[in-house]
């Protein structure tokens, strides 16, 4: 089987827009969340997130869609500047383009008629009436990026909740092993950073109501933490067998090593208690990679910043890595970025690719206490230097998917 | 690396013939044209007069045996469930194997719940100008609506809840909306059954796209032309090796020989459509349980998102 390289990453989040952007605000802990200006929030329990700031550049037809659905101008983004790196000017028959998301934009404004709701409202539009759509299907952005750049041996989309953009890496991974493609571009794209979404997940209690934590509101493994803080972004790889990369010379960022795909079967919205299918995801990674556990140096937690998930992922971490857990360290990255559901697993391998790249461990800056259970070797302040040779991204989705993978450092012969 | 024989031994089905693997057989064996149904919401529309296929009646908490999770359920979601048990009962699967041994391989459809659950939030969010408030939505609109819609369109709702049901912990993929991307879940789960990686996959799709907004949708998208219907449906299949099936003196209902997905401009469309309507996410999962039930030997599809699937079924 062959081994697989990573040679493109972009990315698009509420700490930065590009990578080299990213890695710097990494780095520094700096923290991308603040009161939501996208919206009028004011009469939300739930005011804070973590927004993409800056303005997207994008072609005419996509920056129109995404004034309506900005995850799609993410997903363009992030997969320009993964493909630009790895050089790749378009998509053909032996590549593969698969993007992980969550949820469909729905504008409930328009099904409004005569100051009541009717859906006759909707009908009698002009079809496809430019932006103002009342429901833009997830596989959108796929479709725009296939008319632009080219077609590919095979598109998808993948809506396994908060663990669809690690599931779209690790699937383009397993096809370049088994040499099924030449070229996977995968990843991740988000964002719920709307009335609908804000309210949706107000509703079920999985954010954070404390305003006043303001840009230190997400705060996983923390003892006061409450509640996460929704994120919107996306991260997109290029993938490429490790053989054919060498023949050509170009830059290896890291290697894909290894991938674990497991389902709780246990509960809609809370992870199983025991945290059986988030333990099982990552020793499947470990066997894929074929390494045990005492190789990994370096873990990027789901750590959501909720009651539930932080407690359990961290029992997970431990009875795995039973007796080494205290020299691994942990960083937990949602506490900058919030939580950027269908694109968090993504972007947090690019986030990985910073300890492979660039020597450096992101912090998780909001912690301050470790709750009660929640006890690992965190990154707390600032980055720390990393020297090992693999690290393990978690991703664990709502509805009970979890999916981990195992990322090492490329060093010619491992 | 040496790849096992893909066979199947459970099916199960939610169409508009019939609620059951059987009645779903029954119907396409027949060719018989399903019944239909105005959607009266559309009735004063440029849509009037739109039609989709109606689903027989049936007490989903009585196949399931369950009626707590029920609330947690679309439609959609309902009908996959059921047809995910009918299969899963039919191969044995909670009995025979290792929970962490079965895959979760599924395509789900367009978001599929009802707009009119969210009347409730809309009505409390128009201001006296008669226009949608955000203010409003965030003071009275969310507080009218039940904290459970959520769960109805998260598009992976569906085939977790499956998993829930079915106790299926193993490996898993869901994808979205259209036949190629349940084309591509079936793909792996047969890929992931001959390759080993898991003892028995479950594998599906639900989709149900007769609601009114969606309708109006497929429709302005060009994607569901004049004369054509859409119909709500789903299908299930536990996959397994021959060697498993043989050694545990299961039923085989068919060998699955090859299994494709490619891009594709234009190709045979769904041989369902002009009888049952057009079930999209679904009908690859319909079309493949339908074959091991009846004379279908192969079958090549085209979807919507131009990418098409190739099946080769042979029955003992």
């Amino acid at each position: 089987m062959q081994r697989v390289a990573i040679t493109g990453f972009g990315v698009v989040s509420p700490i930065g827009v590009g990578r080299e952007v990213f890695w710097a605000s990494l780095a520094e802990g700096r923290s991308g969340i603040g009161r939501i200006a996208r919206f009028d929030c004011s009469t939300f329990e739930v005011q804070l997130a973590g927004e993409v700031k800056e303005a997207i550049q994008s072609p005419e037809e996509i920056a129109e869609v995404a004034s309506a659905d900005p995850k799609v101008g993410f997903a363009w983004a992030a997969c320009v500047e993964a493909m630009a790196q790895a050089g790749l000017r378009e998509l053909n028959s032996k590549c593969l383009l698969h993007l992980g998301t969550s949820l469909e934009v729905f504008d409930l404004s328009q099904v409004v008629r005569e100051g009541r709701p009717d859906v006759q409202a909707i009908a009698d539009r002009r079809p496809c009436d430019g932006p103002r759509r009342f429901q833009i299907p997830l596989d959108t952005a796929v479709r725009l990026i296939v008319a632009r750049l080219g077609r590919p041996g095979r598109s998808l989309t993948n809506c396994s909740a908060c663990a669809a953009g690690a599931q779209a890496i690790g699937h383009g991974f397993r096809g370049i092993r088994r040499g099924q493609w030449d070229i996977a571009v995968c990843g991740g794209f988000d964002s719920m950073i709307n009335p609908l979404g804000v309210g949706g997940f107000q509703l079920l209690g999985a954010l954070t109501t404390s305003n006043d934590r303001g840009q230190r509101a997400c705060r996983p493994f923390d003892a006061s933490r409450n509640g996460t803080v929704l994120g919107e972004g996306a991260a997109v790889f290029v993938l490429e067998p490790l053989e054919k990369v060498l023949a050509e010379g170009k830059e290896i960022l890291a290697e894909v090593c290894g991938y674990g795909s497991t389902l709780d079967a246990h509960s809609l919205s809370a992870p199983d208690p025991e945290g059986d299918g988030a333990a099982r995801a990552m020793k499947m990674a470990l066997d894929d990679a074929g390494i045990a556990p005492d190789a990994i140096a370096h873990i990027n937690a789901h750590g959501t910043g909720t009651a539930l998930n932080d407690k359990v992922e961290a029992a997970a971490i431990r009875r795995v890595f039973d007796g080494l857990w205290e020299r691994i360290p942990v960083s937990a990255t949602k506490a900058m970025t919030g939580h950027l559901i269908a694109a968090a697993g993504a972007v947090e391998v690019g986030a990985c690719l910073l300890a492979l790249v660039r020597n450096m461990m992101p912090p998780n800056p909001s912690l301050e206490r470790v709750g009660q259970g929640c006890e690992l070797n965190h990154v707390t302040g600032r980055a720390a230097c990393f020297e090992g040779g693999y690290v393990l991204s978690n991703s664990f989705g709502f509805g009970g998917q979890n999916a981990t993978l195992v990322l090492g450092r490329h060093n010619g012969s491992r | 690396m040496k790849r096992s024989e893909v066979v199947v031994t459970g099916v199960g089905m939610v169409t508009p013939w019939g609620t059951t693997a059987e009645t779903s057989a029954e119907g396409w064996r027949a060719r018989r044209a399903v019944e239909r149904r105005a959607l009266e919401d559309l009735r004063d529309t440029s849509l009037a007069g739109a039609q989709v296929a109606a689903l027989p009646e049936f007490d989903a908490a009585e196949r399931l045996g369950e009626r707590r999770m029920l609330k947690y359920m679309s439609d959609a979601a309902v009908i996959g469930c059921v047809a995910a048990r009918e299969a899963s009962t039919q191969a044995g699967l909670r009995k025979r194997f290792r929970p962490e041994r079965v895959g979760l391989y599924a395509g789900a459809g367009l978001a599929a719940a009802s707009v009119k659950e969210s009347y409730p939030i809309i009505r409390e969010s128009i201001d006296t100008d008669g226009r949608f408030s955000c203010r409003l939505l965030g003071s009275r609109g969310l507080a009218s609506t039940n904290p459970l819609l959520s769960f109805k369109i998260l598009a992976n709702m569906p085939a977790c809840l499956v998993s829930i049901l079915e106790s299926v912990k193993g490996p898993n993929y869901i994808f979205t909306p259209w036949e190629g991307q349940t084309a591509s879940a079936l793909a792996e789960a047969w890929n992931a059954v001959a390759d080993g990686e898991v003892d028995c996959a479950l594998a599906g799709a639900a989709d149900y796209p007769t609601h009114p907004s969606t309708y109006v949708f497929l429709r302005q998208s060009g994607l569901l032309c004049e004369g054509e219907f859409p119909a709500a449906a789903a299908a299930y299949l536990a996959l397994e090796r021959r060697e498993t099936a043989v050694r545990d003196s299961r039923t085989i209902l068919a060998e699955i020989g090859e299994m494709s997905v490619v891009e594709c401009d234009d190709g045979p469309v769904d041989p369902l459509s002009s009888l049952m309507g057009r079930s999209f996410a679904a009908a690859p999962a319909v079309l493949l349980a339908l074959s091991c039930r009846t004379e279908v030997d192969s079958f090549f599809v085209c979807g919507v998102d131009r990418q098409a699937f190739r099946a080769e079924v042979r029955r003992p």
